[in-house]
């Protein structure tokens, strides 16, 4: 098994520490050694995964990389082969009911009864809930802007109204956890605005938001902290900007033939990627001195008989990490 | 931190509260189409049938009996136990695939709720529909017997309260079949139209095909056919006057079935049926 970079831990964790609801602290989704496979596929293979309490938690990784599988395992709406999870702090499968009492959730596309009015559907999920989940009704519909919606049919609704009506269901548990498996599918750009403030609103509330996407934008918009899987395992995981530092730097060079340059510091080595844009390239650096990785890239662009126009370091975006961390672990492979 | 096996039990109530079930019964009371066939073949079949009849004997009274004669309690009777299984089987499939298809079920088990009790809760909403409807139907053809039945014809007999009964709650046994075989091959399959022509097809030809012929080489073996078991169970009263359950099987031409024999196959239906379809709904991927 590979061995996962070490994770932090409540108390060295900025927002966790501050605005955690459970005095006890503690994970809010711990998972160990799990696992899933479907027939002779390993959808998840021996996970290790702590999500700290009270911030926004990307988890990130290519289509069929396994995110829904991991979320619907620790949803109860499939099985593990082996591992063990917690939800707040509440072990589940064993007490998945007590530990889906503050959890919320979407997974997938959001869909609900079609016949259905908004509010109706509301009504069955909070039924099902139990408790004061009805009280919350009337709230969860006023905070996801759909009041004035709510006695239509569901047919009728947009994607990004179903998105919201999923939104609302999970506010039915008042809930200290929030999983939310792309939650920004299907939106257009305002949708994808208006639900990255909510989000961003309810982790401000102290709730802990796992946010699973691959749109790597969005998570650095919205998340605090995350963790990346591909081919079922987690490979890296932790505040965003720890790992996009070490990604190391990159240098936006404005050159006369950008795709010359490009083939000119492939050989080079030092660069980790190299990505044509459109007034240049971005070099995303290797790990050494950047002074003189710089000028290394100067001098061989001038051998090359590029005529370099400028030279900009700027920091490795979390899509640069990204492609970065997953291209090594392609190679390990 | 306490961790726990993957193979602890969950502790997860099984008995669906009021709300669960109030919810179930929403969903299905609003699927206009259903409700409407539904009303269509318990409460307006028996309507229809008996104004047609009255206002034939009104035209020509020589002709054609009075609306209320105890034939025509037969007649009304079978025709809505035809109809009411096969709406039975739609209810009880449509309750038991629509939070499937409609993509439900995996926001209705994130909640929590044990499986089992959201499965057990599409029972009662069920049949309070379908029986409630069924009674309404069954008491037109009561009403009609009992207040333009007469005169009667000579050697004829109003049913007694008591033959009544025995009709009503027959013809309600059978939809409580078709509802619990419906929702349990339903919840099996996850979809709607194969179950339901599966059950139209075991109610209208397989089961007056194995109730009616003895079949060489077949040792009785249609004996375990719920519909044959209810056809033997069915009240004299809507068998044209002849018992036809424990002690006679006549109009069948297979042996007649003992009572426990009758109880054990129906009840395995009922009970067989539901438990598989709770056994998919507690281990389906959602």
């Amino acid at each position: 098994m590979r061995t996962n970079r070490a994770v932090r831990g409540p108390a060295s964790t900025r927002l966790a520490s501050e605005a955690a609801p459970d005095r006890n602290g503690g994970w809010a989704v711990e998972v160990h050694g799990l696992t899933k496979r479907f027939g002779a596929r390993t959808a998840v293979d021996n996970v290790d995964l702590l999500v700290p309490r009270g911030c926004a938690f990307g988890y990130l990784g290519p289509n069929g990389a396994g995110k829904t599988t991991l979320i619907r395992v620790l949803l109860g709406l499939t099985r593990a082969d082996s591992g063990t999870m917690s939800l707040l702090g509440i072990p589940v499968p064993s007490r998945r009911r007590d530990a889906l009492a503050r959890v919320g959730a979407i997974v997938d596309e959001p869909r609900f009864h079609g016949h259905l009015t908004g509010r109706e559907n509301l009504k069955i999920l909070a039924a099902a809930r139990g408790g004061n989940a009805a009280v919350q009704i009337a709230p969860a519909l006023a905070r996801t802007r759909l009041t004035e919606r709510a006695d239509d049919k569901v047919s009728a609704y947009s994607m990004g109204m179903r998105q919201r009506l999923g939104l609302a269901a999970c506010l039915l548990a008042d809930p200290q956890l929030l999983i939310l498996d792309e939650p920004m599918n299907g939106l257009d750009p305002a949708g994808m605005h208006e639900m990255r403030d909510m989000i961003r609103g309810l982790a401000d509330e102290g709730r802990t938001v796992m946010l699973s996407s691959h749109l790597l934008d969005e998570v650095q918009r919205t998340c605090d902290q995350v963790a990346i899987v591909d081919h079922g395992q987690v490979i890296r995981q932790g505040p965003i900007e720890e790992l996009t530092e070490s990604a190391g730097t990159a240098i936006e060079v404005q050159c006369s033939d950008p795709p010359a340059a490009a083939r000119a510091l492939g050989t080079l080595g030092i660069a980790s990627r190299i990505t044509i844009t459109e007034n240049g390239l971005t070099v995303t650096l290797a790990a050494g001195p950047r002074r003189e990785q710089a000028a290394e890239i100067t001098r061989r662009l001038a051998e090359a008989g590029i005529s370099v126009y400028s030279l900009q370091q700027t920091h490795a975006s979390l899509e640069d990490w990204f492609l970065s961390v997953t291209s090594r672990f392609g190679e390990e492979k | 931190m306490t961790q726990h096996s993957l193979a602890a039990g969950q502790r997860s109530s099984w008995l669906p509260p009021l709300p669960v079930i109030g919810a179930k019964l929403l969903e299905l009371r609003r699927r206009r189409v259903l409700m409407i066939v539904t009303v269509a073949f318990t409460v307006a079949l028996p309507v229809i049938f008996y104004g047609i009849r009255l206002i034939f004997h009104l035209g020509d009274p020589a002709r054609y009996a009075l609306a209320g004669a105890p034939s025509a309690f037969a007649t009304a009777v079978t025709v809505m136990d035809e109809f009411g299984f096969i709406i039975a089987v739609t209810l009880g499939v449509t309750a038991g695939t629509t939070d499937l298809t409609d993509g439900m079920f995996r926001h209705l088990v994130i909640t929590g709720r044990s499986r089992l009790a959201l499965y057990l809760a599409r029972i009662p909403a069920g049949l309070s529909i379908l029986l409630s409807l069924a009674a309404v139907g069954f008491t037109v053809a009561c009403l009609v017997t009992g207040f333009l039945g007469s005169p009667l014809p000579a050697g004829a007999v109003i049913p007694s309260p008591g033959a009544m009964t025995d009709a009503g709650l027959w013809l309600e046994l059978d939809l409580v079949i078709g509802f619990t075989v419906g929702l349990g091959l339903g919840s099996l399959m996850g979809q709607r139209t194969v179950p339901v022509i599966l059950l139209i097809v075991l109610e209208i030809i397989i089961t007056p095909i194995m109730s009616n012929h003895v079949l060489p080489f077949f040792i009785d073996g249609q004996r375990l056919l719920v519909g044959v078991a209810m056809d033997q169970l069915k009240p004299a009263v809507l068998a044209g006057g002849t018992r036809i359950g424990p002690g006679g099987s006549i109009g069948l031409n297979i042996p007649p079935m003992p009572t426990w024999a009758m109880i054990t196959v129906i009840a395995g239906w009922i009970i067989g049926w539901s438990a598989i379809g709770a056994w998919k709904m507690s281990t389906r991927d959602a």
